[in-house]
């Protein structure tokens, strides 16, 4: 039965296109499609007044994310023309282009804020760590489903041991560039995964151990210096403070604690436009929708952000396809853990880490990486479904 | 799928789950809990707030003829804690205001940099340094173009004293309590004269600008502004007219006394200063006050020059920032009218009462022996004041010592009663409350020394004609005599007539006509009156000053005074009022180290009746 299912399933292609019914998750497009417009508008409230980076139109920032969201919804649509089994199939390919693009930027790379993530394309610049976070976990999802099958407890250490080394490849490479943040994110993605691919607890346990070692000695050893552990920590003292390390920690509250209940109204941020919040159009973007759009508007944010996370783990929940299941929930995680970082950051009660907050930070590597995570979620959904309507037809045939 | 993977999802839905109520939780309490806190302290940290000087109220004489106004300026001020810390700024600064290096620095550490936030470096600067200033400012922090305002004199010097002067506001003045509030550095403030005694009528309500400013400090928005308002103007009692007629009578008169010789020492009189007061008797408004010598407020315009304020406060230049009208000198003669008034109304003498004057009166003793300048022979209380007669008065004095044995001190009783020895309480400050010495205060001046502190009569005796322990302002001079004219009746002298404000509101002065009646005896006045007019005619003691004055036409009533003074040339009073019949003006007239008063003063009174009556 099983063996004549996968065959009869490999043949789906050749299925009568009449018999093939459109599924998507619309709530979970939807919900994108608002929340990145969303982003747009609240971008150009942040910048119009600002200018940030010294442009001189208003609206530089505006027509700058609205483009790169029409270029993240075409790549969404596109990726639907993939059978993302055939992504499994040349998931090797895919872990290549990661590393590959992640080595490119110490060959090809510009600094901005002292790390070399960026890489000039002429026409615009990209971050390739924003789009290897997906790679990566193509890569981890096509390894860890093959575990599948086994019992949870009998996935091997040598089993894990390979997927921690694919792990372990992109937070080094993104960790030399060196963008602490953002390997944080990769590291966090990687125990989500691990934790749903079943892998024993045991596996979980010594992971986090292991990098708390590693932690502990690059801070004895000198490779991270104790001001920037001090800079990172400056949420945990309680004394406000207004100058050196807690500045933009110190403005942000500022600003989100003096929207209130219903904000200053858009584009009326004092705190946003006079340009008291630091880098207040990318990382600090929360602080704005806070200043301006108040208690009301920010929950209403979080609650979008959570309900577009919480989706790409529920349709893959009853999954039976292990690829299928970890691909979607991979993107959750890397969704997830930017939302969590991101918004604790800005309201003091995470460390400062620079990374941006998903779908609403301006800047388009983060934005389009997004949109193709979102584009895999729902292929995931529409060939999951479609298989389902191919069984029910196959089911009707007998 | 197993089962255990269906509590994994479950353990991350519990875990979002969790991190919402977290999330929500922090930002209600930033946001709802502290919300007004957290705007509280935004609003303030992007705020601030600076001032707009307003115009100084004006002065004008009674006439409405304007004296001082207020004459815009733009000036350059610094915060002396940004730019003390900044040497290339004040290179900078130095260039473009063509002040020394050394200049600025002085002038910004002198201000205590941790009490001052704002010094004027210069002010009247050249429109090209303000648009360099204003192009250039983010080279320049803590530098900012303000306007000032600072005083404009119509009269030059004339009646400085009254007016006082501005100067802008120091350390020690900011700290006090009088300028505690709404007063900060680069102000101008009132000092001395009417500018200090009207400093809060006058000096209006500043503006105030609340702005907000980017991280870097710089301005970008207004919030709220609220304009300057004008000080209050104040309209005097003076006429400037006959302030500056009275100025130059006395300056001529001076230079004139000083060609005289005294002919005990064969040395011209020094007249290092002097004094004219113009009251109006019935009311006690004063028309003119002149002091010799004399400064220009306008040198304090824009800050005194230090080799300015040396010479000014020179020995040599005898103190001409001193108002000599309200300091007090001994008055010699002219204190006759209250020995005089004190003999009538304790019966010591009445009109008829005849003393033989010897030339020495030795009612104290063979031993102390009291000189009279004249051997006046037999004369009654009429003559005496019109001889000024030392023998006839030391003996009132004596006798009002002898009275119950001075133990009513009846002589100062009766100075104190025409004003001696208390201040006026004229609307200038400063005023001194000159001497009346007694019991009392020989005993506190003399502490230590049980020889001297004890009242003799001898003492009584000199301060009966006008000396010992004596001291009487010109101005207390000319309120005693307009109580003789108003035959007792005492009205505060005073110099602010009406206060306008700047919606052309008029508010009468401080003390407008206050009176108060001193119940005197207007029989011993008429007696005392009768025996000043003849001062000034044939016989009197200021004879030769009124020789030529047509007496019949407008009758003066005065008394000379001629104090002497150990190690000084001798000071002359004259103390006048006219017409008689019914007296407009009272004339006082001091001067210092200028012989005698019928000889020195009595000849400026005389000249300034000429001009307030119309006398060729």
């Amino acid at each position: 039965m099983m063996k004549r299912r996968k065959k009869s399933f490999s043949d789906f292609e050749s299925l009568d296109k009449k018999k093939r019914r459109v599924k998507f998750d619309f709530i979970l497009f939807f919900l994108v499609i608002v929340i990145s417009s969303f982003g747009v508008l609240i971008i150009y409230s942040a910048t119009r007044e600002t200018l940030p980076g010294g442009v001189t139109d208003p609206q530089y920032y505006l027509k700058r994310q609205a483009i790169w969201l029409a270029a993240g919804i075409v790549i969404c649509a596109a990726v639907q023309f993939i059978n993302y089994r055939k992504i499994q199939r040349y998931w090797w390919l895919i872990l290549f282009i990661g590393v590959f693009s992640l080595a490119a930027v110490f060959i090809f790379g510009y600094e901005v804020h002292g790390s070399k993530s960026w890489i000039d394309l002429k026409f615009f610049t990209i971050q390739p760590s924003e789009f290897s976070k997906i790679f990566m976990v193509i890569s981890l999802a096509a390894v860890m489903s093959k575990w599948k099958g086994e019992k949870v407890y009998r996935v091997t250490f040598k089993k894990v041991a390979i997927s921690s080394v694919i792990a372990l490849v992109f937070i080094l490479l993104v960790l030399l560039e060196p963008d602490y943040g953002t390997a944080l994110v990769y590291f966090i993605v990687y125990i989500g995964l691990l934790f749903l691919s079943g892998a024993n607890f045991l596996y979980l346990l010594s992971a986090l151990g292991l990098t708390a070692g590693g932690f502990f000695i690059a801070l004895k050893s000198g490779l991270i210096k104790q001001y920037q552990l001090d800079r990172i920590l400056v949420f945990l003292k309680p004394e406000v403070s207004s100058e050196g390390a807690g500045y933009n920690l110190y403005q942000s509250k500022l600003a989100i604690g003096s929207g209130g209940f219903l904000g200053k109204g858009l584009f009326l941020g004092k705190q946003t436009n006079l340009n008291y919040i630091p880098e207040h159009h990318t990382d600090f973007i929360f602080s704005v929708i806070g200043e301006e759009l108040g208690f009301l508007g920010a929950v209403m944010v979080l609650l979008v952000l959570v309900v577009i996370v919480w989706r790409c783990f529920y349709i893959v929940s009853n999954s039976s396809d292990s690829f299928a299941m970890l691909l979607s929930s991979g993107i959750g995680f890397i969704i997830l853990s930017q939302v969590v970082i991101n918004i604790g950051m800005t309201i003091g009660i995470m460390p400062i880490i620079g990374i941006p907050l998903p779908f609403l930070s301006s800047g388009g590597s983060s934005l389009v990486s997004l949109f193709l995570g979102i584009g895999l979620v729902e292929n995931v959904y529409i060939w999951k479904e479609v298989r389902k309507d191919y069984e029910i037809a196959y089911q009707e045939l007998k | 799928m197993g089962s255990n993977i269906k509590i994994r999802f479950k353990i991350i839905l519990y875990l979002l789950v969790v991190i919402l109520i977290v999330i929500i939780l922090r930002l209600y309490f930033m946001q709802i809990m502290s919300g007004e806190l957290y705007a509280e302290m935004a609003s303030e940290g992007i705020t601030r707030e600076k001032t707009v000087a307003a115009p100084r109220g004006n002065i004008y004489d009674r006439n409405g003829k304007l004296i001082v106004k207020s004459v815009p300026v733009t000036a350059v001020a610094a915060e002396p804690h940004i730019v003390l810390e900044n040497e290339d700024e004040m290179e900078a600064l130095s260039d473009c205001l063509n002040m020394s290096y050394q200049d600025i620095k002085e002038k910004l550490e002198k201000s205590n940099v941790s009490y001052i936030n704002r010094v004027i470096l210069k002010q009247d600067i050249d429109t090209s340094v303000i648009i360099y200033l204003a192009e250039n400012s983010n080279k320049f922090p803590g530098v900012e173009i303000i306007d000032v305002y600072l005083r404009g004199y119509n009269f030059d010097s004339l009646a400085s004293h009254l007016l006082g002067y501005t100067v802008e506001i120091d350390e020690d003045r900011l700290r006090s309590k009088k300028y505690e509030e709404g007063y900060e550095g680069g102000d101008q403030i009132g000092i001395t004269g009417l500018e200090e005694a009207y400093e809060s009528i006058l000096k209006g309500k500043k503006g105030r600008i609340v702005y907000e400013v980017n991280p870097l400090g710089m301005p970008v928005d207004i919030l709220k502004e609220t304009s300057p308002t004008r000080g209050n103007d104040l309209y005097l009692t003076i006429d400037i007219d006959l302030q500056r007629v009275v100025e130059e009578i006395l300056y001529r008169s001076i230079e004139e006394v000083r060609q005289k010789k005294d002919k005990d020492t064969d040395e011209c009189y020094r007249v290092p200063g002097g004094a004219v007061v113009v009251l109006d008797p019935k009311t006690g408004e004063v028309l003119a006050m002149v002091s010799y010598p004399t400064f220009n407020p306008e040198l304090f315009v824009g800050g005194i020059s230090q080799t300015d304020w040396d010479n000014l406060n020179d020995s040599e230049s005898h103190g001409p920032l001193h108002n000599r009208a309200i300091m007090s000198f001994p008055p010699g003669s002219a204190f006759k009218i209250v020995t005089a008034y004190g003999g009538l109304a304790e019966d010591i003498v009445n009109e008829g009462r005849k003393v033989n004057c010897t030339g020495t009166w030795l009612g104290l003793g063979e031993d102390f022996p009291k000189y009279c300048w004249k051997s006046h022979g037999s004369l009654n209380i009429e003559g005496a004041i019109k001889e000024s007669c030392n023998y006839f008065f030391y003996q009132v004095g004596y006798k009002l010592f002898m009275k119950l044995n001075n133990a009513e001190e009846l002589l100062q009783k009766y100075a104190r009663i025409f004003g001696f020895g208390s201040e006026t309480g004229i609307d200038i400050p400063y005023e001194d409350k000159g001497l009346v010495g007694d019991k009392e205060w020989k005993k506190d001046y003399f502490k230590g020394q049980p020889g001297y502190s004890a009242w003799f009569p001898g003492d009584t005796v000199n301060m009966a004609i006008g000396q010992g322990d004596l001291q009487v302002t010109p101005l207390q001079m000319a309120q005693a005599f307009s109580i003789l004219t108003n035959r007792g009746i005492e009205y505060s002298p005073y110099i602010v007539k009406d206060i306008r404000d700047t919606e052309g509101n008029l508010f009468p002065g401080s003390l407008g006509e206050e009176y108060k009646d001193l119940k005197l005896n207007e029989y011993f006045i008429e007696i005392i009156e009768d025996g000043l007019v003849q001062v000034v005619g044939p016989g009197g003691t200021a004879a030769g000053a009124f020789r030529n004055f047509p007496l019949d036409r407008i009758p003066v009533a005065g008394k000379t005074g001629t104090a002497e003074i150990e190690g000084r040339q001798d000071y002359g009073w004259f103390a006048s009022y006219a017409p008689v019949d019914s007296p407009e003006y009272v004339v006082v007239v001091m001067l210092e180290e200028a012989g005698s008063g019928g000889s020195s003063a009595a000849p400026i009174a005389e000249k300034i009746y000429r001009y307030i009556f119309n006398i060729d």
